[in-house]
């Protein structure tokens, strides 16, 4: 067996790569602040331009009913909410410390997808019902004032279009998330498991 | 300890650490390049409480380990032109092969083995892994065994 030890370490050893310029990583790192800061800037703009638009269709149309307020309030929350949740996925959601041990830090992967799987469907879901609730009170106003027949229809058609989401989209989407992080949590599990291994 | 120093002093390291978890010149290089970010950034947060070899072997062992999660995307390099042309293969087979073998090993024994090679004491890597220091000898003694078999049915 001595005969044919081959040495490990020596050979690993001489693998080696050029070091590049530290100035060099100082760019990589400015750039990636940047890519940051953008994303950050590009969701809080399109946060304020929403509710700068509902403001607008607020003075615009001066709605009488307290229905229509409450629903354009319920519609610009269901949208800052998502936005806020988009943000936070970027910032310290995603944030685990990365000095623990590999064991720990496996650990912390797994809690963290998991916790990802609760937050996305959970805010999915709240989504969906607070820009669904928020569109028929809104409605309400407008539809009054139209015959029974148009009210009915317009609501109909509200009412199919949120079902079809509610029923059909949402589901579907829940179900293409969750299945992304099953598989990465069942990875990290995996990988954990190797260190229990005997 | 300074920037300067760390980075003068482990990026060989933590590249062939890189190197052995994927095998692949360029993109070991861009996750050593990504771990040092890391380390820029967490090292005014690092007390001398513990030793700094085994904090930034931490450091770049979860970090390679997040490649899981990434897997799927390409992911693009951003080096400059110039430093790719000099980069440097290695053209001994015995290199190449021992880094692929290390690479279709379990995720953590890459790492373990890793470390072993970069003479890291057994001790420490049972401290960067978080198991105890006689199932890390355990398991080097293992991948050891399965690299040298593995040498032989390639008739080295």
């Amino acid at each position: 067996m001595e005969n044919n030890n081959v040495d490990f370490t020596a050979i690993w050893q001489q693998q080696k790569v050029v070091q590049p310029n530290i100035n060099e990583l100082q760019n990589k790192l400015n750039r990636f602040k940047r890519n940051n800061l953008k994303k950050l800037i590009l969701s809080n703009i399109l946060l304020i331009a929403t509710i700068g638009f509902v403001i607008f269709i607020w003075y615009k149309y001066q709605p009488q009913y307290l229905t229509t307020k409450i629903g354009i309030i319920l519609v610009v929350l269901a949208m800052a909410t998502f936005l806020l949740v988009y943000n936070k996925q970027f910032s310290n959601l995603n944030k685990i410390d990365d000095t623990q041990t590999i064991s720990d830090y496996l650990k912390s992967l797994t809690e963290l997808k998991t916790k990802q799987k609760y937050i996305q469907t959970t805010m999915l879901s709240l989504y969906f019902i607070m820009l669904s609730s928020g569109i028929c009170l809104y409605m309400y106003e407008y539809t009054s004032m139209m015959t029974i027949f148009w009210a009915i229809f317009a609501y109909g058609i509200t009412l199919t279009w949120i079902g079809f989401n509610w029923f059909y989209i949402r589901p579907k989407t829940i179900k293409k998330q969750q299945a992304k992080l099953d598989e990465l949590i069942s990875n990290f599990e995996a990988v954990n498991n190797q260190l229990n291994r005997k | 300890m300074e920037f300067d120093e760390v980075y003068k002093s482990y990026w060989q390291k933590i590249f062939r650490l890189c190197m052995g978890y994927v095998n692949d010149f360029e993109l070991a290089q861009d996750i050593a390049q990504e771990t040092f970010i890391i380390i820029w950034q967490q090292l005014p947060k690092f007390r001398n409480e513990s030793n700094i070899g085994t904090w930034i072997f931490r450091i770049a062992s979860n970090n390679c380990l997040r490649q899981i999660e990434k897997e799927k995307r390409i992911i693009k390099t951003d080096l400059p032109i110039n430093l790719r042309e000099e980069r440097q293969e290695s053209i001994d087979p015995k290199i190449q092969l021992l880094y692929k073998f290390i690479s279709e090993l379990p995720e953590t024994d890459r790492l373990i083995i890793s470390l072993e090679l970069e003479e890291v004491k057994q001790a420490e890597i049972a401290n960067i892994i978080g198991i105890s220091e006689v199932n890390v000898r355990v398991k080097i003694h293992r991948i050891k065994e399965k690299l040298m078999q593995k040498f032989k049915e390639n008739g080295e």
